[in-house]
């Protein structure tokens, strides 16, 4: 080969080193670290003392796993269905020229901009049983028995973090929708409505399957970000009252850093890993399947 | 896409001013509630170079000065603990002129982790700020602290500290940290609401009792609490510890030497705590709140009396504070030593240090009258060392030593006095207690098997 030639096709992958060895470097190499620590027992101070699978037993026994197991559960099923729906009904809604349309996008959107702490301590204030604005506006409504603890009563607890989570989830999945929607092509829409389709039929015959790629990635993306969630809870409520909003990424966090067992926070970690990997799997193989239909 | 410009420029305006008017309605709605909001701070790391001189005469050979440093790191990254440790530096290096001291200051809450890696490292800081109790037992049990019983002595302090602060600072009868400020904790009051019934601050249990329901008769809520980082409650269990089975019982419990279902721990919660509970003199909703949301509520007037630290004056309005007095947690079985909870902090020496002797003697100033009562008069804190001039300080602090100084034993505090895993699992237990107080039982067990499993294990 001309050397011309063998610098074009090596080129991808000159470029691709530099990010790639950071990436060994600083991501795959401690992951792998993580994985042997999850076989030891550490304090952080002392060596790390090699004991097998015994966090994984102990963790499978342990009932603040499962706790943060179902936590997580919840976290997932709510951000498929909500975010999912409501995003794309605003994208639907928001796709036509209508007075402020800007406006209204922006707003929906602006919630991914804020930052979790500062969600999670404005909606905790809200959700503050005496002076807070929700129960406020609950009295004000007479409905006084719904006038609860909203982060303090262990069966609503979770609910409560997860309808903060959707609210600012729902701006995310809206906008991927709306630029899915610019792919419609503008001539189906047309053949759709010629051939006498209602609007409700053009949307679940015509629209509906054409944003397939668009749905694939974002209940996938939802999936990860639940598995992954921990700001709000951290922020909010620290997985209390005892445990009762517990996620995994919490939890691993408390037993590493708090209590000081690296090995057992290791194990959690590893799990959630495994968990995330699945749907990550599925994620890449379907973004690669769409590239190589090209 | 074609705009009908007539329609937005009617609609918008309309729009911006609906947002408007919604916002400023949400903004007045809720009352004021004061947050602590996690803040990063920056690090920063002052280095100072030590000065090597060789003066070189023709016909007189000097010998040169080379001075001794010593390496120093604080936690004390608040605008106000900062400047005074500053100047407590700046103190001992005019006094040790052949002394420089390398100080650094690490945000408080990075500290707590980063001090691991010091102690563990090669060339450890000399000299670190941390806190009594368990927290220094942790790293003293593991040998990574030096022995300073030496500079006690030389010090003067077996006599000039008092016999509580000495016992937290020991260990097997050697001594290893220094403590050298602290706060109190009290039950902490409304004046005013209590002039306005006649009543006197209780020193008995059923005088507190009676308090109580006169208060409740009269629809102020009795006590507030903010659980939501549940270490407010842990303050209750150590009180009703302390006073029903002795501070020497608690102590012991928190080292793991006692069982947390034994029936002393159980009458702390059948017997008294549950009825506090059950007869609502708490307020609703406790773990819904911070400690400082909570204070809110005695702000307001809608309650009277919160078991805290002196701290709390921190967050209370300054108009407010005239109002604010505080009495002794009530009396439960004289025949028990009194036992106070004075979170303390103060200064140790890493085991493998390098400049030991400037780390002594760094050491002896922090402990001394000199840096302490500087220490007290810039920060309002309370001091360790007796010798220290207080006639300067306002009555709440006098009244606060006098709590202090007249306990028989010294506790730091729950979550200090014994390990994080257990004062975790120790916490949610009290958390879920308080939800369900007929689960006690259960809890208890559970609570002995972690003690189990954390202590004996080790």
């Amino acid at each position: 080969m001309e050397r011309r030639q063998v610098l074009s096709k090596s080129a991808p992958y000159l470029f691709l080193i530099v990010p790639l060895i950071i990436y060994l470097i600083w991501v795959v190499g401690p992951m792998f670290y993580s994985f042997y620590l999850s076989m030891t027992k550490w304090d952080g101070l002392s060596a790390p003392v090699f004991i097998g699978l015994r966090n994984y037993q102990k963790l499978f026994k342990d009932p603040v796993f499962f706790v943060s197991l179902k936590n997580n559960l919840k976290w997932v099923v709510s951000f498929i269905t909500i975010p999912v729906a409501a995003g794309l009904g605003l994208a639907m809604a928001l796709n036509r020229t209508i007075p402020g349309e800007k406006f209204f996008k922006a707003s929906f959107y602006a919630p991914m901009v804020l930052s979790f702490v500062v969600i999670g301590l404005i909606w905790s204030w809200m959700y503050n049983p005496a002076h807070g604005l929700l129960n406020q506006l609950l009295r004000m409504l007479r409905l006084d028995s719904l006038a609860i603890g909203w982060l303090s009563e262990k069966n609503v607890v979770m609910w409560a973090i997860i309808v903060v989570a959707t609210w600012r989830q729902v701006g995310y999945v809206m906008v991927l929708y709306l630029a899915g929607l610019q792919g419609v092509d503008p001539g189906l829409l047309d053949a759709s409505k010629v051939d006498g389709c209602s609007g409700w039929q053009t949307f679940r015959h015509v629209i509906f399957p054409l944003l397939a790629p668009v749905t694939v990635i974002v209940v996938v993306i939802s999936i990860i970000d639940s598995l992954r969630a921990f700001d709000l809870v951290s922020v909010m409520t620290r997985g209390g009252p005892y445990n009762s909003s517990s996620v995994l990424a919490n939890f691993m966090y408390i037993e590493a850093f708090n209590n000081y067992k690296m090995g057992y926070g290791a194990a959690i970690s590893v799990i959630q890993f495994l968990i995330s990997v699945v749907f990550i799997f599925i994620y890449l193989w379907r973004v690669l399947q769409t590239e190589m239909e090209y | 896409m074609l705009k009908e410009e007539g329609k937005v420029k009617k609609v918008l305006p309309i729009l911006m001013a609906i947002v408007i008017v919604l916002g400023t309605v949400a903004a007045c709605t809720p009352q004021t509630v004061t947050v602590e909001v996690p803040v990063e701070r920056t690090v920063e790391v002052e280095v100072e170079v030590p000065v090597e001189k060789t003066v070189e005469v023709p016909v007189e050979v000097e010998v040169p000065v080379e001075k001794e440093i010593v390496i120093y790191n604080s936690y004390m990254s608040d605008p106000e603990p900062r400047e005074a440790d500053a100047g407590q530096v700046a103190m001992f290096e005019e006094k040790y002129p052949n002394i420089d001291v390398v100080h650094s200051t690490i945000a408080h809450e990075d500290f707590k982790q980063a001090i691991r890696a010091y102690l563990t490292a090669s060339t450890p800081p000399d000299v670190m700020t941390w806190f009594a109790g368990n927290r220094a037992r942790f790293f003293i049990d593991k040998g990574l602290i030096m022995d300073v019983s030496d500079v006690w002595e030389s010090e003067g302090w077996n006599e000039s500290y008092p016999a509580g602060f000495r016992a937290m600072s020991s260990v097997d009868g050697k001594q290893y940290f220094v403590p050298a400020s602290w706060y109190w904790w009290a039950v902490y009051y409304r004046k005013d609401i209590f002039d306005q019934y006649e009543l006197e601050p209780p020193e008995t249990w059923e005088e507190f009792l009676q308090v109580c329901e006169t208060l409740k008769e009269n629809g102020v809520t009795p006590i507030t609490i903010g659980t939501k980082y549940r270490w407010t409650a842990a303050a209750w269990f150590d009180y009703l510890n302390m006073r029903i089975n002795g501070p020497e019982f608690h102590i012991d419990l928190m080292l793991g030497k006692e069982k947390y279902d034994d029936p002393r721990v159980e009458k702390i919660f059948t017997d008294y705590w549950a009825p506090l509970i059950e007869d609502g003199y708490f307020i609703d909703e406790p773990a819904a709140y911070t400690w400082q949301e909570a204070l809110q509520f005695l702000i307001d007037g809608d309650a009277a009396m919160y078991l805290m630290g002196d701290f709390l004056r921190d967050s209370y309005p300054d108009e407010e504070e005239s109002k604010l007095d505080f009495f002794r947690f009530p009396i439960i079985d004289p025949s028990v030593p009194i036992g106070e909870d004075a979170p303390t902090d103060g200064y140790f020496i890493a085991a493998s240090a390098q400049h030991t002797d400037a780390a002594k003697e760094l050491l002896g100033f922090l402990g001394s009258v000199e840096a302490q009562q500087y220490f007290a008069d810039q920060l309002g804190r309370l001091p360790t060392n007796m010798e220290v001039d207080t006639s300067g300080f306002t009555p709440m602090q006098q009244q606060g030593l006098e709590l202090i100084q007249g306990a028989d034993f010294v506790a730091q505090f729950y979550d200090r006095d014994t390990t994080p895993e257990m004062a975790d699992e120790g916490m949610n237990g009290f958390m879920e207690f308080w939800d369900n107080p007929d689960t006690i039982g259960d809890i208890l067990a559970r609570l002995e098997t972690v003690r189990q499993e954390v202590f004996e294990s080790e």
